[in-house]
C-alpha cells in the first residue's frame, strides 16, 4: 500500500507564492498501475519528485509499506531509493557511450548488489535486447533505447517504478509497444507502476487514473478491483 | 557504490573524452618530466660526488689545515693577524694572499695524538718541466699520491704505496713525450726538473756577488734534475679534482724530497699548507669527531670527508631546487588545468550525475567518482611525464656522457621507487584539484539535473 497523506508543496515566498500541490490525498494498492494525468504545470512532477523523495513536501506524509518515507535520513534514503524504487523518463537517459551492459549494471552498482551478470542478462532479456549486451547505447533505436531504460529500471527488483511521460519520444506504434511490455512487467514482477502522463488514451489503461489541475485532484478513477 | 566499479567507472568517463584528458595530464606530464630529469641528474651528480670521493679520499683521513679560508670558513673581511708561519699560496688568478701554514711542529703535534696513526703533509708540486731524451719540455706539477686514490689504469699497474722514484702518468703526456702508446711508457724513465731556490748556503760562504751578470745568475738559481721510472698511466680520469687532471703522482717521500729541493732557504721550506690525519679505528664517527675536536682546541682547522662531500653536494642541492622549482611551478600551473576540465566534466554530465542521484548513488560516491577522474588525470599525466623523461634520458645519456667526458659515468640515474613516489605525488595534487569540482557534482539537486536536456 502507498499512501499519499495531505501532501502540500509550495513555491517562492509571499508575493510569489506558487502553490504545486494543494492537499493532495490518495493511497493505492500494492501491484497496481496508476496513471497522474494532468497538463503542464498541474503538478503532476511534483507529485512523482514527492513521492519518490527527491523532493520533500512542506506538508504531508508519503507512507510506502509502511514507512515514512521523508524520515528516512541521507544514507537510509539512498539506500531505499536504490533498491526499492526505479526511474524511466521521456528521453531515456541512457549513457550513450556505455553498452548496453554498462548501463542496465549501474543501479546493481549502486546498490552493491551481487550476481550482476545474470541480473543484467535477465532484464535484457525480459525487454528482448539481449542480443545487444555490447552494443553501445548510441547505437539503438528510440524505442530500443527506452527498453534499455525499463531493463535499468527492472534489473534490481523495486517495488516501485516511477516512468515520467515514458512514450513521449517515441512514435505512437513503438510506444504502445513500450507499454504492452511495461504492462506485461508489471504483471510478473508484480511492482507498483505509476505514469505520469498526458495522453488520455494511455492513462485509460491503467487500472487506476489520478486527475491533477492546479496542484489538485480534480478527479480519482478505480477502474476495477486489484487482485493481489 | 564499490571503490572498484567507481575506478572503472570513473576511467571509462576519461576514455569518452580522450583528448581532453590527454590535453590536461599532458599539462601534469610536462612537471613530471622536469621533475623526473631533476630526480635523475641529481642521482647521476650524487653518485657522481660519492664516486670522486671514494677515488679521491681514504674515509678515515682528515684534511688538516692551519688558515680557516684553506677549507673555506675564513671570513675575508677581518683583517688577519701575523703568524710567523705565514706563506702565500697562489690563488685564482694569480693572485697571491698570505695564508698560516703547517710546519713541521705542528706535525709532529698531530703525530702525537693518541687516535691518529699517521700523519701525510699534503704536497703539490710545481716542476720547472718533464721531459726525456728526444722530447720536448712539458710543464707539469706533481703530487704526493694518496693510498686511498683509485685511478684509472691503462698500461702498468699501480704499487701502494707507490715505490720511491716511480711516478704514475697522465695519459696526454705518452704521446708528447715521444711514447708510441701507453705499454711502450711503462717501465721507461722521465726527467722531472724542479727549480732550486736561491742557495743561501753559497751566499753565506762567498758572500753577496758585486758583479750583476752574477746576481742575476744567483737569481736564476739552477735545476735539479730527477729521473722517475713510469709505473703505470692513467687514464683521463673522470673523478679526480677539478684542475688536477695532468697531475702526476709520485711517492709522499719523493714528492717532500723536491719540495725541499724547491723550497730550501725560502720562507716556506717545509711548510704545508695541508696535511691528511689518519684516524685510528676511522670508520666510527665518533673516533673522527674526537680528533676533530682535538685539533679544533689546538687551533688547526680540519675536514672529514663527510665534510667535504657535504660541501660537494651543497651546490647539487642548490641547481637541483632551482629545477624542482620549476618543475613545481609546471604542477601547479596544471592544477588549474584539472580544475578547468573536471569541472567541464561536471557540466556534460549533469544529466547522468542527475539519473545517479535519482537511482539512489550516495552524494560521497558521486564525489568519489570525480575525485577518482582527477586521480587518473595526475596518473596519466605522471606516468607519461616520467616515461617520457625516461626514454629521453636513456637516448641521452650516453651523449652526455661522452660530451662531458664522464667515463663509465652516467649523468642521468632512474630510479623507479623515486619515480613511483613522483607519480603518487602527482595523483594526490590531481585529487586536491579535482575536490571542488567533485563537491559542485556531488551537491547538484537532482530533480534540476534531469530537467536538463
Amino acid at each position: 500500500m502507498i499512501e499519499v497523506k495531505h501532501i502540500s508543496k509550495t513555491y517562492g515566498k509571499k508575493d510569489s507564492l506558487l502553490t504545486a500541490l494543494d492537499n493532495v490525498s490518495f493511497s493505492i494498492p500494492e501491484g497496481s498501475t496508476v496513471a497522474i494525468i494532468g497538463k503542464s504545470g498541474s503538478g503532476k512532477s511534483t507529485l512523482m519528485h514527492i513521492m519518490s523523495g527527491l523532493d520533500h513536501p512542506n506538508d504531508g506524509q508519503i507512507v510506502i509499506a509502511g514507512k515514512v518515507l521523508h524520515d528516512l535520513k541521507g544514507k537510509a534514503m539512498d539506500s531505499f531509493r536504490a533498491t526499492e524504487m526505479s526511474f524511466i523518463f521521456q528521453s531515456f537517459f541512457v549513457e550513450a557511450n556505455q553498452t548496453c551492459f554498462q548501463n542496465v549494471s549501474l543501479p546493481l552498482e549502486i546498490s552493491e548488489l551481487k550476481q550482476r551478470k545474470t541480473k543484467v542478462i535477465e532484464a535484457l532479456e525480459a525487454v528482448e535486447l539481449l542480443d545487444k549486451i555490447n552494443a553501445k547505447a548510441s547505437e539503438l533505436s528510440g524505442g530500443q533505447k527506452q527498453r534499455l531504460a525499463i531493463a535499468r529500471a527492472i534489473v534490481n527488483k523495486p517495488q516501485l517504478i516511477f516512468a515520467d511521460e515514458p512514450t513521449g519520444n517515441l512514435d505512437s506504434v513503438t510506444g504502445d509497444k513500450i507499454i504492452d511490455l511495461l504492462f506485461k512487467l508489471n504483471k510478473t514482477n508484480k511492482n507498483t507502476l505509476i505514469i505520469v502522463t498526458h495522453d488520455d488514451e494511455l492513462a485509460a489503461k491503467c487500472q487506476i487514473r489520478i486527475t491533477l489541475k492546479d496542484g489538485k485532484i480534480i478527479d480519482f478513477k478505480q477502474r476495477k478491483k486489484v487482485s493481489k | 557504490m564499490r571503490i572498484i566499479d567507481i575506478t572503472r567507472r570513473s576511467a571509462r568517463n576519461l576514455k569518452q573524452a580522450k583528448a581532453r584528458t590527454l590535453l590536461t595530464a599532458l599539462a601534469i606530464g610536462v612537471g613530471a618530466f622536469a621533475l623526473t630529469l631533476t630526480l635523475a641528474a641529481s642521482n647521476g651528480a650524487q653518485s657522481f660526488v660519492n664516486r670522486v670521493i671514494s677515488d679521491n679520499f681514504d674515509p678515515t683521513e682528515i684534511i688538516v689545515a692551519k688558515d680557516e679560508s684553506i677549507l673555506g670558513r675564513g671570513d675575508t673581511n677581518k683583517p688577519k693577524e701575523y703568524d710567523e708561519s705565514f706563506g702565500s699560496a697562489v690563488v685564482n688568478s694569480g693572485a697571491s694572499v698570505q695564508i698560516k701554514q703547517l710546519t713541521d711542529k705542528d706535525i709532529q703535534k698531530i703525530r702525537q695524538y693518541p687516535e691518529v696513526s699517521q700523519v701525510r703533509e699534503g704536497v703539490t708540486l710545481t716542476l720547472e718541466y718533464i721531459t726525456r731524451p728526444g722530447a720536448k719540455k712539458y710543464v707539469a706539477n706533481a703530487i704526493d699520491f694518496s693510498p686511498a686514490q683509485n685511478p684509472e689504469v691503462v698500461a702498468g699497474a699501480i704499487v701502494k704505496p707507490l715505490s720511491d722514484k716511480t711516478v704514475l702518468l697522465p695519459e696526454a703526456y705518452v704521446s708528447s713525450l715521444g711514447f708510441k702508446n701507453p705499454q711502450d711508457a711503462v717501465g721507461k724513465s722521465i726527467t722531472l726538473a724542479v727549480r732550486k731556490s736561491i742557495d743561501i748556503a753559497s751566499i753565506l760562504q762567498n758572500g753577496i756577488p758585486s758583479n750583476t751578470n752574477d746576481i742575476q745568475e744567483l737569481a736564476k738559481s739552477s735545476s735539479a734534475l730527477e729521473q722517475f721510472k713510469i709505473a703505470a698511466v692513467l687514464k683521463k680520469p673522470t673523478t679526480s679534482q677539478p684542475g688536477t687532471e695532468l697531475y702526476l703522482f709520485i711517492s709522499n717521500k719523493d714528492a717532500k724530497a723536491l719540495n725541499d729541493i724547491a723550497k730550501i732557504g725560502t720562507n716556506q721550506y717545509r711548510k704545508y699548507t695541508y696535511a691528511y690525519a689518519r684516524v685510528k679505528n676511522g670508520e666510527n664517527k665518533a673516533n673522527i669527531a674526537t680528533v676533530q675536536a682535538r685539533l679544533k682546541k689546538d687551533g688547526y682547522t680540519s675536514q672529514s670527508v663527510e665534510e667535504t662531500q657535504k660541501f660537494l653536494t651543497q651546490i647539487i642541492d642548490v641547481l637541483k631546487a632551482i629545477v624542482a622549482a620549476f618543475g613545481f611551478i609546471a604542477v601547479i600551473a596544471s592544477v588549474f588545468g584539472v580544475v578547468n576540465t573536471m569541472y567541464i566534466s561536471v557540466l556534460q554530465r549533469t544529466r547522468e550525475i542527475g539519473l545517479m542521484k535519482a537511482l539512489g548513488t550516495r552524494r560521497k560516491d558521486i564525489s568519489r567518482l570525480f575525485r577518482f577522474e582527477a586521480a587518473w588525470i595526475g596518473f596519466l599525466g605522471g606516468a607519461i611525464g616520467s616515461l617520457a623523461a625516461f626514454l629521453l634520458g636513456t637516448v641521452l645519456n650516453p651523449w652526455i656522457t661522452k660530451r662531458l667526458d664522464l667515463g663509465t659515468q652516467k649523468l642521468l640515474i632512474f630510479d623507479l621507487k623515486q619515480i613511483s613516489i613522483l607519480i603518487v605525488l602527482l595523483v594526490l595534487v590531481a585529487i586536491f584539484a579535482g575536490l571542488l569540482p567533485a563537491r559542485k557534482a556531488a551537491k547538484l539537486d537532482p530533480i534540476e539535473a534531469l530537467r536538463t536536456e
